[in-house]
């Protein structure tokens, strides 16, 4: 009898465990028979909310470094805006005609850093050997000259412009076609000096200057500037103020002309020179 | 009886809550082990407790927690098998004279050579039917052995240092 009842206990006890077995079991397989893969959560219901409440106590929790994440995307975007780029094509008006083969190739460039308030002035601009710049390439701003550049590094070249007091330029009265030389010798950022043109021709102001094209800096007729003022206290040489076309206080967008024929003539002439120097020590 | 009643239902809450939120979260070994920590309220039910109703707790405490993690009805399904076996188990290890109904099965109790075996075999039955109802494949047999074997063992010592930390070592209370 005894046995019975136990044995009957362990029965209906096992009768319970395959009813909520089944239970269980059906619960787990009436939608889904390969559950683990598709199972859907229900984010809206409590469990959600309790899940929601611990998500953003561990995100409160996080802060710093989410801030820290946050920042270096930031960082990550700010690099990829398209300010940040060097464009590796600077190539401009690149021509191809047969009846005539291009001198002058035009490069844009940026200025990064400049000044004007000292005698020996210099430019930085964001463009250097990868963009293809070089030294004793010219450089000009909205048609006007600006300076040469000195030296290049990789992305960055530093141009020493028309208010530097070592500057030199050939430069000529568009008018008359008479030649002189553009320096400048501190003071004013904006005129220039134009010397070496003889008293003989004429000058008013007003009158505009460019360069001769003589030297492979710039090409011919680049706009330089205007006549301001034209002082004859010298014997025989004018000494013209210049205002200059190029504001050097406000400088932004660039131009770096270089000469294809520049190593071509610099050779051709140093020859010649060299050829004559031998002659006349024989 | 109704303060027992009272402290196995505040502390199953608690249990599965800590799953959920904290050890749930703990992956160690991508996963390898996994501690599922709450079976330890079904577990710690008075020896006193019908077990008829344990099998019923035992359900309900498999479906809040599959209401936590996992489809609806694998914990439920594998919590019903754990309780189940607790009566089996517990018929299998009681002493020559009896348990004393008014008590736990906690190791300050029965001494730790018996609540290990107890834990262990339960752990192990519930683990192991849970985790191959998840897979529900034998493929990757090993993989599952060993996966059942070390997240048991990480239950079992989860179980045993609370055990120490929640009773004194009279193991009075309720």
């Amino acid at each position: 009898m005894k046995n019975i009842v136990a044995l009957l206990r362990r029965f209906y006890l096992f009768l319970l465990f395959l009813a909520l077995q089944a239970i269980a079991l059906t619960m787990l397989f009436r939608n889904n028979r390969f559950h683990g893969s598709e199972f859907v959560r229900h984010s809206s219901d409590w469990v959600g909310g309790i899940y929601s409440q611990r998500a953003q106590l561990s995100e409160y929790l996080r802060l710093g470094e989410i801030n820290d994440q946050l920042s270096l995307e930031n960082a990550q975007l700010r690099s990829d805006a398209q300010e940040n780029y060097w464009n590796l094509r600077t190539d401009v008006d690149t021509l191809n005609d047969s009846t005539s083969i291009q001198r002058y190739i035009y490069r844009t460039a940026k200025v990064v850093n400049a000044s004007v308030n000292r005698e020996k002035n210099y430019i930085v601009i964001d463009r250097g050997t990868l963009g293809n710049v070089a030294a004793d390439m010219g450089v000009i701003s909205a048609g006007n000259i600006v300076g040469v550049i000195r030296s290049a590094s990789e992305h960055f070249a530093v141009v020493m412009p028309v208010i530097h007091s070592d500057f030199k330029a050939s430069v000529r009265l568009r008018k008359s076609g008479a030649f002189g030389s553009l320096v400048w010798r501190g003071g004013n950022a904006q005129i220039a000096d134009v010397i070496d043109i003889p008293k003989n021709i004429p000058v008013a102001p007003g009158d505009t200057i460019v360069t001769s094209g003589y030297s492979t800096y710039f090409p011919a007729n680049i706009h330089v500037g205007t006549v301001e003022w034209v002082d004859d206290s010298d014997n025989d040489y004018h000494l013209i103020k210049v205002r200059m076309g190029a504001d050097f206080r406000r400088l932004d967008h660039v131009l770096v002309v270089s000469d294809i024929f520049k190593q071509e003539q610099d050779t051709l002439l140093n020859k010649v020179e060299q050829q004559d120097a031998a002659n006349s020590k024989r | 009886m109704l303060q027992t009643v009272s402290v196995n239902i505040i502390r199953i809450i608690f249990l599965i809550l800590l799953q959920a939120l904290v050890v749930s979260r703990v992956q160690l070994f991508d996963g390898l082990i996994f501690p599922w920590i709450y079976i330890f309220g079904i577990l710690m039910l008075p020896f006193e407790t019908p077990r008829w109703l344990v099998m019923i707790f035992a359900f309900v405490v498999g479906l809040l927690m599959d209401y936590f993690s996992g489809p609806i009805g694998l914990h439920t399904s594998a919590c019903v098998f754990l309780g189940f076996m607790q009566t089996i188990v517990q018929n299998v290890l009681a002493p020559r004279e009896g348990y004393d109904l008014t008590q736990r099965p906690t190791v300050q109790r029965m001494g730790l050579a018996w609540y290990v075996t107890y834990a262990g075999v339960l752990t192990l039955a519930h683990h192991s039917w849970f985790f191959f109802m998840e897979v529900f494949r034998f493929s990757d047999f090993l993989y599952q052995v060993v996966h059942i074997s070390l997240s048991t063992l990480a239950t079992l010592v989860l179980m045993t240092i609370g055990q120490y930390l929640i009773y004194n070592s009279k193991g009075a209370q309720g």
